[in-house]
């Protein structure tokens, strides 16, 4: 049914009304025009002949996406800021209280998936029968091993596509030994899966790990190591030297410049990055000519080579760029992207330098992603410490950002905003971070908010934000609409909150923070009990509210008495017990204070 | 909230200064007024006064070049004017205490001092410097202003020295008061900010680890107001800086953008798994059920909608084909 479905579907997206209107129009249209050749024809004869009324124009067949209704009505479907997200179960017990759960709830649920995926994998004689019509593929057992036996070329091919990197490199050699000529192609592609995973297999739970980004260490690439389906890469994978890739890129007979570069990818990978370097020339001696994809291992080589100075590096990194004009060698996105990155490494030397990239960028008329700016964002605002009259470059960065649209281009985009609010945050300025959740809420950017730790850091500096500048009105609005639909808060969060009440002196939503506080699982938080009781026992309040304090100290005090029974520690710190004291007077409860 | 209040003050602080020339034209002014005749200096002054206490440092100024210009001109009426200036100085101050006062915030009270000092410095002393004010004040000068005093004080016809020193102090006194005026304001917004302060030093010292924010926040919640006037200014400035300039110079606009005829080769395992990670950047957990229904639809485990009856044919063929070898094989 898969292929079925791709064969027939050009996707075309509009707008919800359109959609829908499209949509009744499209079915009205296919069937006719597929039962009823000739009824195309007949409006315009009709309107031919009547003089006075415009031509019909019959539009085009819509042809939809399998998924147009279906994303008609999801974007029908807004937030619901009283619930948990859905990707939780819809049950009391099993809706986080806190990020830490939250985490370990999502990972639950994919893991549970994986390991089911694992058995069928794994025993799939087991799993044969196919009820389903039409046939889901996906949801049948896959092979992973090799099927067409003995040492030919087409085994080798298959074990490469399977990502094997031993068998493979065992089949090369094996041919080898046979005396049959391995041809360039499949070198290549053996080059190719030594060099990605530097010589280890990929790891076999390719689902279960989330593969970690560039900054990791990688393996020498190993010749051709088999494309397993292993991506996930280990720590520490550094090239070896002499390792199976270099072995076989010794071995073969001719080299094309894919061989030179996938060589020089996969070492500047796996930090071998003077190895890197000498390929280099040895590949400009031979007279190749290498791709963009290798200038921009190049030019991370260049800028991650321990004992030069920064200068020196940079210049280097002109000559390669100059290099690369000469060669008619195009740059794309990801070679602005590395310089960036790169630059990051050099603390302020680099400010003038990545805004000369930038402008250099734009010039050649490269589109910036998010990456660019974020890598901008890091290199001019590294240090926390604004009174050394931080730059004002974010401005500029969130006017040209203003109502933009992104999709991903690099794999660093979901950090930009983290970075944004962490500059915003660090210079209060709430307006900006205004702006920063506006072009957030534009069009799919929400997605870039990336993985849950970093969304969970962008609301909390959000909200902090909130706390700090604005009035306690609009910040209980957001409190509302946030929590706990988007993220959890910490506690720090919640004594910033706190703060900010104390300031606008509404101390009588405290017992509602008290009660968030314990559904979300700070009942035990010293820090922010202290926090509660100092606030309500500093003033005398109106009569009512005290007992409303004098409630909510009772409960607090209970929190401690059953923190005790579990701890053999039973201290209770000076200060809450001042506190609760006074509050059971103030509130007339004078037998248990 | 505090932003807000934080720029009002501004407003009444700007006022004044149109009508009092800033430090550096300060000589200027005096230069301008040498020539006017006492009566009317005097009555300006007065002008000033009742226009209202926010033009207090305004009146200062005043009182300070007419004693400047006491000193370089006619002598016989230094007494007078002295007296008179003496007098506005004193409802001067009383006015400043009155200010100052109404802000109930402690820490202007250093600056009320300083201003104090200067006041007597000049009335007590009108030719000889002030012994302990410079040793103060000398600091705070950026060297561009003195040298612009220096100049002027070149230019003007009367004693050099003694024009050279009476500018600087002017200027040094204009630095204090408007250094004063803007640490009564950053202390006025921050009031609130330092009560919240203890409390974070408080929680912070509670806590294991101390959060840089906060200690950001302990050290410089008052930097807000100013943090503020130099964005409004430098904002517009700085927006050019970004785009514009100096770029690498290394590639060709033409050279990149003409369309080299690519060979096609197939994605190679690099291109492959760079896509992949360029999908997962997108990924977020499924927002509602809509959407797991369409990721359900694009991995095929769900029927279509709306449902073509005609769809999977390959399906089926395919299930049927598969069905007949197995059949032959068990047959074999």
């Amino acid at each position: 049914m898969a292929a079925v479905a791709s064969g027939r579907c050009v996707g075309v997206r509009c707008r919800l009304c359109l959609m829908l209107t499209g949509q009744w129009t499209g079915l009205c249209g296919k069937a006719p025009s597929r039962f009823y050749s000739g009824s195309a024809t007949l409006p315009k004869i009709e309107g031919a002949n009547v003089t006075g009324i415009e031509e019909v124009v019959i539009p085009k067949k819509k042809t939809w996406d399998k998924v147009a209704v279906l994303q008609a009505l999801a974007s029908t479907v807004n937030r619901d800021s009283t619930a948990a997200p859905y990707a939780f179960q819809d049950d009391p017990y099993l809706i986080p209280t806190s990020s830490v759960e939250s985490r370990s709830f999502l990972l639950a649920k994919k893991s549970g998936a994986n390991a089911a995926k694992f058995i069928i994998n794994s025993y799939p004689k087991y799993f044969q029968k196919d009820t389903a019509e039409p046939h889901i593929p996906c949801l049948m057992p896959e092979y992973f091993e090799p099927q067409i036996e003995g040492i030919s070329e087409a085994a080798l091919k298959e074990r490469i596509k399977l990502k094997k990197v031993r068998a493979s490199v065992d089949m090369f050699d094996q041919l080898l030994q046979a005396g049959t000529a391995v041809s360039l192609e499949t070198s290549n592609s053996l080059l190719d899966l030594l060099c990605y995973y530097g010589d280890q297999e990929p790891s076999a739970d390719n689902h279960f790990h989330q593969s970690e980004k560039s900054e990791e260490l990688e393996e020498a690439i190993e010749e051709n190591n088999e494309k397993s389906k292993k991506a996930g890469h280990q720590f520490g994978v550094t090239w070896r030297a002499k390792n199976n890739a270099e072995r076989i890129f010794a071995l073969m007979l001719e080299k094309n410049s894919h061989s030179y570069c996938t060589m020089i990818r996969g070492m500047v990978k796996h930090r071998a990055l003077v190895q890197a370097l000498n390929l280099y020339t040895e590949l400009l001696n031979n007279r190749l000519h290498a791709d963009v994809y290798t200038f921009n291992a190049l030019i991370e080589a260049t800028a991650l080579s321990m004992n030069e100075k920064l200068e020196d590096k940079w210049n280097k990194i002109l000559e390669l760029l100059k290099e690369m004009a000469a060669q008619k060698v195009k740059p794309n996105l990801q070679t602005f992207n590395t310089i960036l990155k790169c630059l990051r490494r050099f603390y302020s030397f680099g400010r003038l330098p990545a805004l000369q990239t930038f402008r250099e960028m734009k010039a050649i008329g490269i589109e910036p992603s998010l990456a660019t700016y974020h890598y901008i964002i890091q290199l001019f605002y590294q240090h926390e410490n604004p009174s050394k009259g931080s730059s004002l470059i974010i401005y500029d960065i969130m006017n040209e950002l203003k109502g933009k649209k992104f999709s991903p281009k690099d794999p660093d985009d979901d950090m930009f905003f983290q970075s944004a609010m962490r500059v915003c945050s660090v210079l209060r300025d709430l307006e900006l971070a205004y702006q920063v959740h506006g072009l957030l809420n534009t069009g799919d950017n929400w997605k870039f908010i990336g993985p849950d730790h970093r969304r969970n850091f962008y609301y909390s500096k959000f909200f902090s934000l909130l706390c700090l500048m604005e009035q306690i009105d609009v910040t209980l609005k957001w409190y509302k609409d946030l929590i706990p639909s988007v993220f959890l808060p910490r506690s720090q969060t919640l004594i910033d909150l706190l703060q900010a009440l104390d300031v606008a002196n509404r101390l009588e939503v405290i017992p509602q923070i008290w009660k968030d506080s314990k559904e979300y699982g700070h009942s035990f938080r010293n820090a922010l009990k202290e926090e509660i009781l100092m606030l309500m026992a500093r003033d005398r309040h109106p009569p009512e509210l005290q007992v409303a304090f004098a409630d909510c100290a009772a409960d607090i005090r209970s929190t401690y008495e059953s923190q005790d029974a579990r701890q053999t520690a039973p201290d209770w710190p000076a200060n809450p017990l001042n506190y609760i004291a006074v509050l059971f007077l103030r509130g007339g409860r004078t037998q248990e204070a | 909230m505090f932003p807000r209040v934080s720029a009002i003050i501004p407003l009444r602080l700007l006022s004044p200064f149109p009508l009092c020339p800033g430090g550096s034209e300060a000589p200027a002014a005096a230069i301008v007024r040498l020539g006017a005749p006492h009566g009317t200096v005097r009555t300006k002054n007065e002008v000033h006064r009742y226009f209202g206490t926010n033009n207090v440092i305004c009146n200062k100024k005043d009182e300070q070049s007419a004693p400047t210009r006491d000193i370089s001109k006619e002598t016989e009426t230094q007494e007078s004017v002295k007296e008179n200036t003496k007098k506005d100085l004193l409802g001067i101050i009383k006015g400043m205490r009155v200010e100052l006062s109404t802000a109930k915030v402690q820490t202007t009270r250093p600056p009320n001092r300083r201003q104090l000092k200067s006041i007597e410095a000049t009335t007590g002393r009108l030719h000889k410097v002030p012994e302990d004010a410079p040793k103060k004040r000398t600091k705070s000068l950026s060297p561009e202003l003195v040298a612009a005093a220096a100049a002027v004080a070149d230019v003007l016809p009367f004693d050099k020295q003694m024009t050279k020193s009476e500018l600087l102090r002017q200027l040094q006194q204009h630095e204090e008061v408007s250094k004063a005026q803007k640490d009564g304001e950053r202390a006025k917004i921050s009031v609130s900010n330092i009560i919240s302060d203890m409390k974070i030093a408080k929680s912070s010292t509670a806590r294991v680890s101390t959060r840089p924010v906060h200690q950001i926040q302990f050290d410089e919640g008052s930097n807000d107001y100013v943090g503020q006037k130099k964005t409004n200014d430098l904002k517009k400035s700085l927006r050019k800086n970004m785009l514009k300039g100096k770029r690498l110079n290394i590639f060709d606009l033409k050279a990149v953008t003409e369309e080299a005829p690519e060979t096609e080769t197939a994605p190679s395992l690099w291109d492959v798994e760079f896509a992949k990670q360029l999908a997962e950047v997108n990924e977020q957990p499924l927002q509602n059920g809509f959407e797991e229904m369409i990721q359900w639809t694009k991995e095929g485990k769900l029927w279509e909608f709306p449902i073509n009856n005609e769809a999977d044919q390959l399906g089926f063929l395919h299930m049927a084909a598969v069905e007949f070898l197995t059949a032959r094989k068990s047959k074999d």
